[in-house]
């Protein structure tokens, strides 16, 4: 059951014309409505003010149209960034089919970086030797070069 | 052609695509701007201004985000606002209930045509004393027809705030009615 502030609100809200109201809530104001009698006086109130609404006079823009069609458009050429995202994230369906090949031959390779990533396939870099290049790099600094014969 | 497809041809510079979207819409955004800011004058440079920035800015609208209809009135609403905020007018226009369309029924008995006259111009000053915002979500969606989510989205608030602003427009008018006593014959 509806309160007569939810009432009123929902007619405010969503018109007089009950068929406008969110469905779940049509039948509670229709049943409102029939027990009532404030309720039944709001209706009439807000029917009578939306029929005033509707007869409220709009002037006839003779020649509006005419006036907008005849003013001068400014050239429609696309700024170089609207073309940069046109190019890349095309509007028009044609275009963007071309990007499908795009797409499919970039498949392997983005296919390949993410296999790559997870799995070494038991090709390994680490090694007993390379743990010790430091050092060598050391005792080759310590040599003296200078007595080699060339 | 979908309103997608003329953005489409409008972006690549098709002025035909261009008329198209300004005939389809031209009556919408002029009515709207009018109900906003209640004179003619101003309401055709809004006008011609909002279909302007449609052909300027037709690469920004995004199919997937909002009707062509939404963001075009949000062009005009965002218009309307900043006009409104330049030139803020105490009075009322005298032209407000200037022009009424032709296609509307010719009143048979004069004296009941004047007391419609006085209904509606007492109704307009009603409209115009509300908020922007409150006036704005009023015209959105009781004459323009768009749903409470699509006049949130044209207003940039939430729906929430966009039923609350409604519902306090229309309590304003049927409160301001009711106190100058007129009701409708």
């Amino acid at each position: 059951m509806i309160t007569l502030d939810e009432f009123s609100h929902l007619i405010e809200v969503h018109s007089s014309n009950l068929a406008a109201w969110p469905s779940d809530l049509q039948i509670a104001g229709e049943d409102f409505l029939a027990t009532s009698e404030e309720a039944r006086a709001l209706m009439k109130d807000y029917l009578e003010l939306e029929q005033q609404l509707d007869e409220l006079p709009v002037p006839m823009f003779s020649g509006l149209e005419a006036k907008i069609l005849g003013q001068s458009l400014p050239p429609r050429t696309p700024s170089l960034l609207e073309q940069l995202l046109e190019w890349l994230l095309p509007n028009s369906r044609f275009r963007l089919r071309l990007w499908q090949p795009v797409a499919a031959a970039c498949l392997p390779l983005v296919f390949g970086i993410v296999l790559g990533n997870f799995y070494s396939f038991g090709v390994t870099f680490e090694s007993d030797e390379m743990e010790y290049w430091e050092d060598e790099l050391t005792m080759l600094s310590l040599n003296n070069y200078s007595e080699n014969d060339f | 052609m979908t309103d997608e497809e003329l953005m489409l041809a409008v972006v690549n510079g098709d002025q035909s695509a261009y008329q198209v979207i300004v005939k389809q819409h031209l009556k919408s955004v002029s009515h709207y701007a009018y109900r906003m800011l209640g004179n003619q004058k101003d309401t055709e440079d809004i006008a011609q201004e909002a279909f302007l920035k449609l052909w300027i800015n037709a690469g920004k609208w995004q199919v997937e985000k909002s009707k062509l209809s939404t963001w075009l009135h949000r062009i005009a609403h965002n218009l309307c606002i900043d006009f409104l905020r330049k030139h803020r007018r105490t009075q009322l226009q005298s032209e407000i209930l200037e022009g009424v369309e032709p296609n509307q029924e010719p009143h048979e008995n004069p004296r009941e045509g004047s007391e419609a006259f006085q209904r509606a111009k007492q109704l307009e000053m009603a409209i115009r004393g509300l908020p922007e915002n409150q006036r704005s979500a009023l015209v959105l969606c009781h004459y323009s027809g768009f749903s409470n989510k699509e006049a949130a989205v044209i207003m940039n608030m939430s729906i929430k705030a966009l039923e609350s602003a409604i519902a306090r427009a229309k309590r304003s008018l049927r409160n301001e009615l009711s106190e100058t006593g007129i009701e409708h014959q």
